[in-house]
């Protein structure tokens, strides 16, 4: 009689190793670096991609069934939200302005770096990332629609959410966030899996998604809220990829450190610079604080990003010189980001306004070394002139960073009150940039940031008008033709909150709710 | 009343108690599951139930969600059985691991020596012999200290089975290791338990290895060495051993020894405090000082296990990796305490080391 051996089982990582083993091949009637162009010329070593471990270990079969469950939870409360006005339970409408800043600043990015992770698993010749990224690039196209459908239902009660795709692509702000991730996306794939993958998903995600999912909450917005709960999950995943991302190349080959470390360096502080929209919309757009920027930043980089420099020493990488700006900046980048958006109230598709005095109290609390000293004094001139009837505009052009593309706002590290400007010259022609860490990557890769399309440029050539514009005629007025190109509603979507007609409906439709006259 | 839980792909059978998790079932039994939160809301525990039927507890719904649990998924920290049930964990599956069960024993005191001036060797004589893995521990119960228990490595091979040598440094103001050194005599009788812990050699990796041992953490080292040496392994290793001075340099001359008669074994003792002029011709420096000229910093191809103080590991790690040797292949025992978890903030980039 034949004795029946049971095989032993394979285990649950045994199985989904072998079913994803052996997915890729050598090409025969193309060389392989004709398949994978962008493989080495930035200089990154990969001796055996089968040394990458896949982080998520997750089919495709039960990726969809885990996202539909959660979307239905989703869907069910945006439309419980939208049925029930949800939007008169926020705390004050001039919250809805730091929605409009992220619907018009973070949305299309989500979009972008679905295409972003798109074209690096492409570019990738070992089969582990190639498909970590696939699964990525998934999450981020939905991720740009969950948030467009989460925010779709304040469109049709208040102004300036109509048209952001048209704006980032134009608007002269939205060309900050926009052009960090063109950065991201013209470089190899190594860089791009440093520069987002790392830098932005692990390092600085908590800085960008907490204040406004917090900010969420805090001020009544159930829908905003309900799309971070969805997302979180997924940017667990994200953060864990770009970890085994940098430990594989570390791994891999020692010629790679010294180009992960420039990498590093670069997209730290390029993404600490975009991070000043977060700034100010914490300690300045949402009526209903969480914390100050500064204590975000204390808590979320000095804190847990520290502990992972600490961890990543033991690789040879150290913490990128630039950031120890850092300490020095978060006492003062929300207050200067946000005078700058005041003076150039005009030409924000959202409201701007000055604090109010508890505002001001709370803002001397949290920042007792600076806001008094170099702010208090200034805002308090512009408020009481705008009640005078004064309420200031700035009809000029800001230069902006030929690197960030953030205006010429910040000041010197050691003097706050003047403003620092770099230059650089590169075949006799001048470049400004804004900061040490700006220059260095400018100085770096020339070649690459000449070609910036810097929005205040293009205005002062003649680009931003709409088609058959004639500046020549009599009474031209340039702003206002430039607003029509970035398809704002001017006098509805900009200018300041008070007086605005987000203002006025708010405070209307709240009182209908509420009251029987 | 109790149930039977067989966990896969190890295939190990245990009894489950009535109301017990099969979390604590299995930690208890031996078999490591991955967990963290421990009340069903991070997910890290999820399982497979292959047959059988559990109680989902407490697990919240967005950890495991309406589909799982029709799939048969469950949060192993809050499930209880029904009835008699398999399951299907993700297991790294480590063909070195015994899975040995824990069990209670009582010792005899034998003998007692002082190996330096802070470190006591202790001997055992059990009442039955205890089936180890070389670099476990065990916990030690003190009754005399209202029955208080501390975990002490095992110094002695496995194949001696039945008299365990347990080395003991006195902590300052510690009542447990105090109690140790001053009262214990030979001929009292302790409790203790054993074996625990996920440290030993991967011996079926079949590489070179390298011990890195500091201050008390030599017990370890010294068991799987001498284990090794006795199943007749001919693979390099090398221990590179680190005290402050001459006199702290426990088991030096026995090292020596073993190196004479043993071709592939390699003693690389060091001293970081010793004064100078002394007779000592040895390396001078720390542990992984000593390891970066000895291997001329390039680990790759080795496995490392490491035993000492936190700053010696950490410097170790750091040593190891930036001579190209990574986390797969560098091994330490890890002892967990409530003071542990909080003060220290750790990243998610390594997750054993």
């Amino acid at each position: 009689m034949d004795m029946h051996a049971t095989k032993k089982k394979l285990g649950i990582k045994e199985k989904y190793a072998h079913m994803t083993r052996g997915l890729d091949w050598e090409t025969s009637y193309q060389p392989m670096d004709k398949v994978f162009p962008q493989a080495t010329f930035e200089g990154i070593k990969i001796h055996d991609w089968d040394k990458w471990e896949d982080p998520f270990r997750l089919t495709m079969d039960s990726y969809w069934k885990y996202q539909a469950e959660k979307e239905r939870k989703l869907y069910a409360v945006l439309d419980a939200f939208a049925q029930n006005n949800g939007h008169l339970g926020l705390t004050d409408a001039r919250y809805l302005n730091a929605i409009k800043l992220f619907l018009t600043g973070i949305s299309p990015l989500e979009y972008v770096a679905h295409r972003g992770f798109a074209a690096a698993g492409r570019n990738f010749p070992g089969v582990g990332p190639r498909v970590a990224c696939l699964m990525q690039s998934v999450d981020e196209m939905r991720h740009a629609q969950t948030q467009i459908h989460a925010l779709s239902n304040y469109n049709k009660h208040y102004d300036g959410f109509h048209d952001f795709k048209h704006m980032l692509e134009r608007v002269w702000y939205l060309s900050v966030p926009k052009s960090f991730f063109d950065d991201a996306f013209s470089a190899g794939p190594f860089e791009y899996m440093i520069a987002i993958g790392f830098s932005f998903e692990y390092v600085l995600t908590n800085l960008l998604f907490v204040p406004f999912m917090s900010g969420a909450a805090y001020n009544g917005d159930m829908a905003t809220v309900t799309f971070g709960f969805s997302a979180q999950s997924d940017e667990a995943r994200h953060m864990t990829l770009g970890l085994e991302c940098i430990k594989f190349m570390l791994e891999q080959d020692p010629d790679n450190l010294p180009i992960v470390q420039k990498w590093i360096d670069k997209w730290a502080w390029r993404g600490v610079r975009v991070l000043t929209l977060v700034a100010m919309m914490m300690d300045y757009m949402l009526p209903k604080r969480v914390m100050s920027w500064k204590e975000a930043w204390e808590i979320y980089f000095e804190q847990n990003g520290g502990a992972l420099f600490a961890d990543l020493a033991r690789y040879g990488i150290t913490m990128p010189e630039c950031l120890k700006q850092c300490s020095i900046d978060k006492e003062h980048i929300g207050h200067q980001a946000w005078a700058t958006f005041y003076q150039y109230g005009g030409a924000a598709a959202f409201h701007t306004w000055m604090p109010s005095d508890d505002e001001m109290d709370w803002l001397s609390a949290k920042y007792p070394n600076t806001f008094d000293k170099y702010y208090r004094a200034r805002f308090t001139h512009w408020r009481d002139e705008a009640e005078k009837g004064n309420r200031f505009y700035s009809n000029t052009l800001p230069m902006l960073c030929q690197v960030c593309q953030i205006p010429m706002l910040f000041t010197e590290p050691d003097d706050p009150t003047t403003i620092c400007y770099r230059e650089s010259d590169y075949d006799g022609e001048k470049y400004h940039t804004c900061s040490d860490g700006c220059k260095h990557i400018f100085d770096n890769e020339p070649q690459k940031y000449i070609q910036a399309w810097l929005p205040v440029h293009q205005i002062y050539q003649g680009n931003c008008f709409p088609e058959g514009t004639d500046p020549t005629v009599e009474g031209f007025d340039p702003l206002a033709k430039v607003l029509e190109w970035y398809h704002f509603d001017n006098g509805h979507d900009n200018l300041d909150f008070e007086g605005s007609r987000d203002q006025a409906n708010f405070a209307a439709w709240r009182g209908m709710a509420t009251k029987n006259t | 009343m109790s149930y039977e839980l067989t966990i896969e792909p190890l295939g190990h059978t245990i009894e489950v108690e009535d109301g017990q998790t099969i979390l604590d079932a299995a930690l208890r039994a031996g078999i490591y599951l991955p967990h963290a939160c421990c009340h069903g809301l991070c997910a890290t525990c999820k399982v497979q139930v292959v047959d059988g039927e559990v109680d989902h507890g407490e697990a919240s719904t967005f950890a495991l969600m309406d589909f799982e649990r029709e799939e048969g998924k469950t949060l192993a920290c809050c499930a209880r059985l029904e009835c008699d049930t398999v399951i299907e964990a993700e297991i790294d599956e480590d063909p070195d691991a015994e899975n040995l069960p824990v069990e209670d024993y009582v010792g005899e005191v034998v003998r007692i020596e002082a190996l330096t001036p802070t470190i006591r060797g202790i001997w055992l004589k059990l009442d039955r012999p205890m089936h180890f893995q070389a670099g476990q521990y065990t916990n030690l119960e003190v009754a005399a200290v209202g029955g208080q228990s501390r975990a002490f490595s095992l110094a002695s091979p496995p194949q001696q089975s039945d008299v365990v040598e347990l080395n003991v440094r006195i902590v300052p103001g510690g009542q447990v290791t105090t109690w140790l050194h001053e009262n214990l005599k030979v001929g009292e009788a302790l409790k203790l338990s054993g074996p625990y812990g996920r440290f030993f050699v991967k011996k079926s990796a079949n590489v070179p290895l390298i011990f890195m041992a500091g201050g008390s953490g030599l017990s370890s080292p010294k068991s799987m060495i001498e284990d090794l040496l006795n199943d007749g392994c001919e693979l390099p290793m090398t221990l590179i051993y680190g005290q402050r001075s001459q006199a702290e340099l426990y088991y030096h001359a026995e090292f020596w020894a073993l190196a004479a008669k043993h071709a592939n074994f390699n003693y690389v003792p060091t001293l970081s405090h010793e004064p100078e002029g002394s007779d000592w011709n040895g390396a001078r420096g720390f542990v992984h000082e000593a390891a970066k000229a000895h291997f001329n910093n390039d680990f790759r191809g080795h496995k490392a296990y490491l035993c000492g103080p936190p700053a010696m590991i950490e410097a170790c790690i750091s040593t190891l990796m930036q001579g190209r040797l990574f986390e797969r292949d560098i091994y330490m025992e890890k002892f967990f305490s409530a003071a542990d978890a909080s003060q220290q903030l750790k990243s998610p980039l390594f997750k054993n080391i």
